[in-house]
């Protein structure tokens, strides 16, 4: 049996994002939704300041409160653990992104097709349709229309429609090929580790019984499927700086 | 022998008269259908614009990165309506069940009140999905009791509204079998009502029996149905300021206040408009006056318990949302909510205890505990989204945008105008003899 | 006749209720994560059958005459 996992290695990231862009155009994500997201967070006073970085993504925990709120079942998860979303059965109620102590959830807001900053870039630009084609955006994943898994449910990818739920779904659409996600991937310090964590021969493994790592939340009960090294849970004096443009 | 209101030019005699300003439309209830019909059109277009451009027309946003509150007006909205759906029938239960004849004048608008105010709350729900077409089917073929939200939908808009209906339905057929003898444009509607109701002694025992047991029956099903609307906040370990298990309580007692606050503005209105001082009289008012005493008292205990605790010791992930709630951007509302709790105490304690009740008093202590209401259940829905995040997010804010409040004016519009119309088409207090005499002899 | 619809209603409604529950939507003793479907499709749409056949059976016990020839006589 299969059972997926991801280990973040805090003393490596250095906060550069690649991992959020890589998802981005992975996944097709709209303006503004940040299905992975890298904290960088600030503690302290000037000049006695402390830089840290928190990677976020979904935690596709074991005990998914999302899973269970979710009135319709469109938010399951499968037995590789991966919880994913379907969006066609999605009825757009966001009980999932109020249930999540993590806050990973995203809601089509808007038609997904003007969502694209789209009052930053004019996509009917003739200079850039001779490139794209016309696709909005400019690269659109085909992998992202099939349907995924035993269940062959529609599951991959973000902005489908509107008015559905999205998250990360450790790119099943690339786990299911065999590749691994965007985000571990792309990471130029190799921050990101995933792997099968019910193979004791698997790296990602033997790199979880070296360093015992810790998890967010773990008072609240999920039992996420992401773990960190290095570092320490976010305390309550650390405040968020250089936030993205995160509001529509 | 012609009825004649306050309000109302007299019919002219010889002509048979339905009683309660039935089938007769005043001016003064002409303006209130259209304002009603403005109002509930403009929500309609309102609505008309959020589904077509998407639910980023509302104020709404996600929590976390964005900053927002995914739920908000509209859910407030849900739950307060559901909420003040709970006390109508409950109190037409109560007095069915303990023969509380002297409250029975009122047991049909407390009725018609938790059906349109349920209607009301399910049209809330739709509106507030992001795919409400397929949110409908979906629920029904994919429903999970696993999720609080099935309680609500399956017990509360299906089953408690069901139920109130045919409470209703069968408490109205004596009336109707009476007003279906008098030739008027409603006689057919009257005559499907009563279905063939003649008033034998029989009759009379078999509602007597089966309204006893659908009284009793309604009863836990309502007390489920509201806990289950605590629950879908209650359970929620994430949110703080949400997992508790004094959520399903609290709902319960807050609609108690809610729903009897309402019953006295409608019982109020009724007595203005149809000439019936004589049949709501004060005493009727004063019942209710103290029915909304104990169970404002009972909420404002469990208000006191909850802001005890927090004060007494907040946990680490709720300091900023207890700080927002009691002194910062939430303090108005917070502080306004238990002002208009607290002074309706003292208002129905004045008149209790003095035995002098009042009924435009009454009316305002009804009016300022809905107010309350509202900013409570407004309070219960968005600070735990916009201070309420376990990881280090910013702290967020919300503001509804106009076609939030606009549909929202439009569903409370919707909800007047039903029971106008209600009371322009079935008396709205059970027929008393006089009433029946009139009509036997037209 | 009617004393015994009423009833046959009201168990029937009741069982429906309990079967569409725990056995089709919420199967007893199973995890609420692993179980995100009901057994059977539409089994919401059976729990809210069952609500409004008990609820009906207050319907049939006051409509239903007792025999078919059986019309009631006004009392006066």
């Amino acid at each position: 049996m299969t059972k997926y996992a991801m280990v973040v290695d805090l003393d490596r990231c250095q906060g550069c994002r690649a991992c959020m862009e890589a998802c981005k155009i992975e996944n097709n994500t709209v303006e503004s939704v940040f299905w992975m997201y890298v904290f960088r967070f600030e503690q302290g006073e000037f000049p006695d300041t402390e830089i840290s970085f928190l990677p976020r993504p979904c935690q596709h925990c074991d005990n998914a409160p999302c899973v269970k709120v979710c009135p319709v079942g469109a938010r399951f998860k499968r037995d590789d653990g991966l919880v994913l979303t379907d969006f066609d059965r999605c009825i757009g109620c966001r009980y999932c992104e109020l249930a999540c102590p993590y806050g990973v959830n995203y809601f089509n807001w808007s038609k997904p097709a003007k969502s694209y900053y789209s009052d930053a870039i004019d996509w009917k630009d003739p200079v850039l349709t001779g490139v794209t084609g016309g696709a909005v955006p400019a690269y659109k994943n085909p992998d992202l229309e099939g349907k995924y898994g035993e269940e062959q449910r529609h599951t991959a990818g973000g902005g489908h429609a509107k008015g559905v739920m999205e998250k990360c779904t450790f790119c099943v659409h690339r786990v299911e090929k065999g590749l691994l996600p965007a985000c571990v991937e792309t990471c130029p310090v190799q921050a990101l580790r995933f792997g099968d964590v019910e193979d004791p021969e698997s790296p990602i493994s033997a790199f979880i019984r070296e360093k015992s790592p810790w998890r967010l939340l773990e008072e609240a009960g999920t039992e996420p499927s992401v773990m960190y090294v290095g570092g320490k849970p976010p305390s309550s004096e650390v405040r968020e700086i250089e936030r993205p443009k995160a509001r529509v | 022998m012609a009825t004649k209101t306050l309000t109302e030019r007299p019919v002219p005699r010889g002509e048979p008269s339905l009683p309660q300003g039935i089938g007769r439309f005043n001016s003064g209830w002409k303006v209130f259908f259209a304002v009603g019909i403005l109002i509930a059109g403009f929500g309609g277009y309102a609505y008309f614009r959020e589904y077509t451009e998407g639910m980023g027309a509302t104020g709404m946003r996600d929590v976390g990165t964005m900053g927002g509150a995914t739920w908000g007006l509209y859910i407030t909205m849900v739950v307060y309506l559901i909420g003040v759906s709970f006390a109508g029938i409950t109190l037409a239960a109560l007095i069915r069940l303990f023969r509380l004849e002297k409250l029975a004048p009122v047991a049909r608008m407390a009725e018609v009140l938790t059906v349109v105010s349920l209607i009301l709350g399910g049209l809330a729900i739709i509106v507030d999905l992001g795919q409400p077409i397929r949110g409908i089917i979906n629920l029904f073929r994919y429903a999970r009791p696993q999720s609080p939200f099935f309680g609500t939908f399956t017990l509360v808009i299906a089953g408690y509204l069901f139920a109130s209906l045919v409470y209703t339905y069968l408490g109205g057929r004596r009336d109707a079998a009476v007003l279906s003898k008098v030739p008027s444009r409603l006689q057919g509607f009257h005559r499907r009502w009563a279905a063939g109701y003649q008033d034998t002694e029989r009759e009379r025992r078999r509602h007597w029996t089966a309204s006893f047991w659908l009284a009793l029956a309604i009863i836990p099903l309502l007390i489920i149905a509201h806990s289950t609307l605590g629950f879908v906040f209650g359970l929620q370990v994430g949110r703080p300021g949400w997992y508790g298990t004094l959520q399903a309580p609290a709902f319960v007692a807050l609609a108690g206040v809610s729903g009897i606050g309402h019953l006295l503005i409608l019982a109020a209105i009724a007595r203005r408009t149809l000439g019936v001082r004589d049949r709501l009289r004060i005493e009727i008012f004063a019942w209710l006056g103290r029915f909304l005493l104990v169970t404002l008292l009972v909420y404002l205990y469990f208000m006191m318990v909850e802001l005890l605790t927090l004060l007494y010791n907040t946990p680490e992930a709720e300091k900023a949302l207890s700080d927002a709630l009691l002194t910062g951007e939430y303090a108005w509302i917070y502080w306004g909510s238990v002002a208009a709790l607290v002074m309706p105490v003292a208002i129905l304690a004045y008149q209790a205890l003095n035995s002098r009740w009042n009924i435009g008093w009454l009316v305002a202590s009804g009016v300022l505990v809905n107010l309350a209401a509202v900013g409570k259940r407004y309070l219960i829905v968005v600070p735990s989204q916009t201070h309420g995040t376990l990881l280090p997010y910013d702290v967020g804010s919300y503001t509804p945008s106009w076609i939030e409040w606009a549909v929202v004016a439009g569903i409370l519009a919707l909800g007047a105008l039903l029971i106008g119309l209600f009371m322009k088409s079935f008396p709205l207090l059970p027929l008393d003899e006089s009433e029946r005499e009139v009509m036997a002899d037209a | 006749m009617r004393r015994t619809l009423t009833t046959l209603m009201v168990v029937t409604g009741l069982a429906l209720m309990a079967i569409s529950y725990f056995g089709l939507a919420a199967p007893w003793g199973a995890s609420s994560v692993d179980n995100a479907d009901p057994r059977m499709d539409f089994a919401g749409l059976v729990f809210i059958v069952g609500v409004v056949l008990t609820f009906s059976a207050a319907l049939v016990y006051e409509l239903l005459p007792d025999r078919p020839d059986d019309v009631p006589h006004r009392v006066d």
